[in-house]
This record gives C-alpha cells, sequence and structure tokens, in this order.
C-alpha cells in the first residue's frame, strides 16, 4: 500500500498537490528542486572563489545562489564568514542571524553568534570601528580629507582586513595626489581579495598594466609604512574642499623629529651604505652563531648517535662471528680428541701385533732374502 | 580618469551594531520561490477583476 503522508513543499513546507503544485508558494515541486540546485551550483562557485581569496567574486556568487533559495544556509554562513574577513561584522551577523532563523539544528552560524555573544567587549569594538569609518565618511563629503585619512588609518590599525576602509583612504590618497600611498593602500587591499573590481580600476586609472597588478598581488605588505603614526601627512585644504601648499609655520612632528635625529648622528658616508653594512655584519655574526648552535645541539649529536648504532652494530656483528668460530674451534677439539683416541688405539693394536709376532732370530742365516720373504709371507 | 565624487558617492555609511537588526531585514531577499508566489498572487486578483467587468457578470 502507498505511504498516506501527503508531499510536503522543500521551500515552504506546505502541502502539495497531486498536480505538483505547492499550495503556498504556487511553485511545482520540480522547478522548487530545480531552483534549489541551481542555488547550490551558485553556492560551489562561490565557495571556489572563496578558496581562492576573490572574494568580491564570491560574494556575487553567494548572493546569486540566495536568488534561487534564500534559505540555504550554507549559503548564507559562508557569505556571513566573508563579510567577517572583510571586517563587515555587522552585515556577517546578520547572515549568520538569518541562518540560525531558517535552521536552528546543527548549524555553525549559531557556534559562531554564540560566541561573538560572549564577548560584549568585541561587539563594542565593532561598533566603534563603525562610527569611526562612518564619521571618516563624513570628513570626507564635507572635504576634511585629511582628517578623513586619520580616522581611516585609525579604524585600519584596530581592523586591518577592512577592505571598504582601504578603499576609500585610496581614494582620499587619490584625491590628494599621493599615489605612492594609493598604491600601496590598494596592494592592501589585493593581499585580501585578489580580484576586487574597485581597487582593479582605481589601480588602471593610476596607469597600472595588469602584469603589474599580478606582481603586486605577490608583494608583501608588511613594513609597508602605510599605517605607522609617525607620519603625519602634509595636507591643508580649504574651505572648498580644495588643497593647497602647507604653511611654513606648519609644525611637521615627523620632519622635526627626523631633523633633530640627523642632526646628534655621527656621519660616516652615505646613511643608506653604513646602516645596511652594519646590520648585515651583525645578520651574518648573528648567522655564524645560530650555524655552530644548530651544528653543536643538532648537528654532532645526530653523528655521535648514528656512528654509536654504527660500532653497536658491528659489535653484534663481530661477537656473532666469533660466536660462530668458538663453536667451530670446540667441535674440532672434540674431533681431535676423537682422532687421537683412535692413534692411540691403533698404536696400541699395533703394539700388541708386535708382541704376537714369531720370533726369527733363531733363523739360519744364509737365507736369502727372498726365502725369507717367502717365509715370512707363509707366517 | 577618477571623478571623485562619483566615486565618494558610492561608499555608503556601514551599519553600527543598533542597526544590525535593520541590516537583517535588508539582507531578507526575495529569491524565485517569492517572486512566483507575488506574480500568482497579482495574477489571481487581475483575473478575477477582470472576470467580475466581464458583460452579464455580477460579483456575489
Amino acid at each position: 500500500m502507498a505511504d498516506s503522508k501527503p508531499l510536503t513543499c522543500p521551500s515552504c513546507g506546505k502541502r502539495i498537490l497531486k498536480n505538483g503544485y505547492c499550495i503556498g508558494c504556487n511553485m511545482h515541486v520540480d522547478v522548487t528542486w530545480k531552483a534549489f540546485n541551481t542555488s547550490d551550483y551558485h553556492y560551489n562557485i562561490g565557495y571556489d572563489k572563496a578558496i581562492a581569496r576573490d572574494l568580491s567574486g564570491a560574494i556575487e556568487s553567494l548572493k546569486m545562489s540566495l536568488r534561487y533559495n534564500k534559505k540555504n544556509t550554507m549559503t548564507r554562513n559562508l557569505l556571513g564568514l566573508i563579510y567577517y574577513e572583510m571586517g563587515e561584522v555587522v552585515e556577517a551577523i546578520s547572515h549568520f542571524v538569518m541562518s540560525v532563523n531558517y535552521e536552528q539544528s546543527n548549524n555553525i552560524a549559531s557556534k559562531y553568534l554564540k560566541e561573538l555573544k560572549k564577548d560584549p567587549g568585541r561587539l563594542e569594538f565593532i561598533d566603534q570601528i563603525a562610527k569611526k569609518y562612518n564619521m571618516a565618511l563624513g570628513y570626507a563629503n564635507t572635504g576634511d580629507y585629511d582628517l578623513a585619512i586619520m580616522q581611516l588609518k585609525s579604524v585600519l590599525g584596530e581592523n586591518p582586513h577592512f577592505v571598504k576602509g582601504y578603499l576609500l583612504l585610496a581614494l582620499l590618497y587619490l584625491k590628494v595626489e599621493n599615489y605612492e600611498k594609493a598604491g600601496t593602500t590598494l596592494r592592501r587591499v589585493l593581499k585580501i581579495d585578489k580580484a576586487n573590481p574597485q581597487a582593479i580600476r582605481y589601480l588602471h586609472e593610476m596607469g597600472h598594466t595588469d602584469e603589474n597588478i599580478i606582481m603586486m598581488r605577490e608583494q608583501s605588505i608588511e613594513n609597508d609604512g602605510l599605517l605607522d603614526d609617525v607620519y603625519v601627512e602634509e595636507l591643508s585644504v580649504t574651505q572648498n574642499g580644495n588643497l593647497e601648499a602647507p604653511p611654513e609655520d606648519k609644525i611637521n612632528v615627523f620632519k622635526e623629529f627626523k631633523k633633530n635625529n640627523i642632526d646628534k648622528t655621527v656621519k660616516l658616508g652615505e646613511y643608506g651604505e653604513v646602516s645596511f653594512a652594519k646590520y648585515s655584519g651583525t645578520y651574518v655574526i648573528v648567522g655564524l652563531v645560530l650555524g655552530i648552535l644548530i651544528l653543536f645541539f643538532v648537528v654532532v649529536p645526530a653523528q655521535k648517535k648514528k656512528i654509536r648504532n654504527e660500532n653497536r652494530n658491528e659489535i653484534k656483528y663481530y661477537s656473532e662471528e666469533m660466536a660462530a668460530k668458538n663453536a667451530t674451534i670446540s667441535a674440532l677439539n672434540e674431533q681431535i680428541a676423537e682422532l687421537n683416541v683412535r692413534i692411540e688405539n691403533l698404536e696400541n693394536d699395533v703394539s700388541m701385533a708386535n708382541d704376537s709376532m714369531p720370533d726369527y732370530s733363531t733363523v739360519k742365516t744364509g737365507m736369502s732374502a727372498d726365502d725369507l720373504q717367502n717365509m715370512i709371507d707363509n707366517e | 580618469m577618477i571623478n571623485f565624487e562619483e566615486e565618494l558617492k558610492r561608499f555608503k555609511p556601514i551599519p553600527e551594531v543598533s542597526q544590525a537588526e535593520e541590516a537583517i531585514y535588508s539582507n531578507d531577499l526575495k529569491d524565485i520561490s517569492d517572486i512566483v508566489t507575488q506574480m500568482t498572487t497579482d495574477f489571481r486578483s487581475t483575473a478575477s477583476a477582470a472576470y467580475v467587468q466581464m458583460p452579464g457578470r455580477t460579483r456575489f
């Protein structure tokens, strides 16, 4: 007998009629399954892009996945993670909440939310970053570029994965014609999101070729000086937002500090050369010391152990060989003893035979040797 | 050449923690199922209205 339980719609959970249509969403169940399948397909594309660190591309694919099935919790979770990685935590939380709303059990999003809830300080920190970014955007809109840049630097110092912050900072650097800093900022974006279309467009506008951009992705962002606190922008903005030359009496803390320090240093030729030579010598010495330490603490004990093992093996081999030889010697000694006994027996037999021989001393002389022999043989 | 003003307009404020609820509602987008449901509802109401307006038909 067929199962009497009515089929339910995978999308809305309501009953499906005999003709295959859902009474809730009015969609044919085959179409619903097809939509779910397409959603999973776009999720897979998004996942691959996320693995390849094309986060913008992944977001596009995952949003497409949600257009086919907004209840796809895997898509929601991955989207939340990507937003989290890009520093947009509130956006990430909203996707996690939606995910948990659609599926309560066996959902990793609930674990993420629990961890965030456990740390109220973290939420406060996230809120501060959002507020600072919004403030920086406000400064940029009102033409206070220097304030906006300083505020963004502060934001990025606290959240170094905040892609939107980097993009706004790069735009501001482009505005103030600091192309070097703009390039450094965009390089940081490409480290987080390899194919960020906005960053690539800015770099193209700056005159970078596609090959340059690919090379920029490989370059290190360590010590690029982008967020150094000692760096003070030499910016002065007029009321209408245009840049003007900095006044002579403007105090530049960084320049003052550098000037004072240069006056105090002992000049030994070119600053760069002296510095590099000094440090390279130090590096060589440190390297040698490390090498020696490694030699004594790693290589030598390993060699000693190896030699000890070899010696032990040789001793074992020779001991076995000696034991075999000793066994052979004892066997041969036994043979010698046996042979000696046999020799003794034979000598006894010979002596006995000699004793039992007839006395030929009484034989008359004048017999020829042949006659004597014949007589012995006959005997 | 980059038009700074146009580019700046693309940057929108990001939601703060207090605005998380709004972000959740804004992320509850319509999927294909919602669209079909909406279309079916609209079609039914339109068809019902057209049926009533046909000559000789009256709404009961």
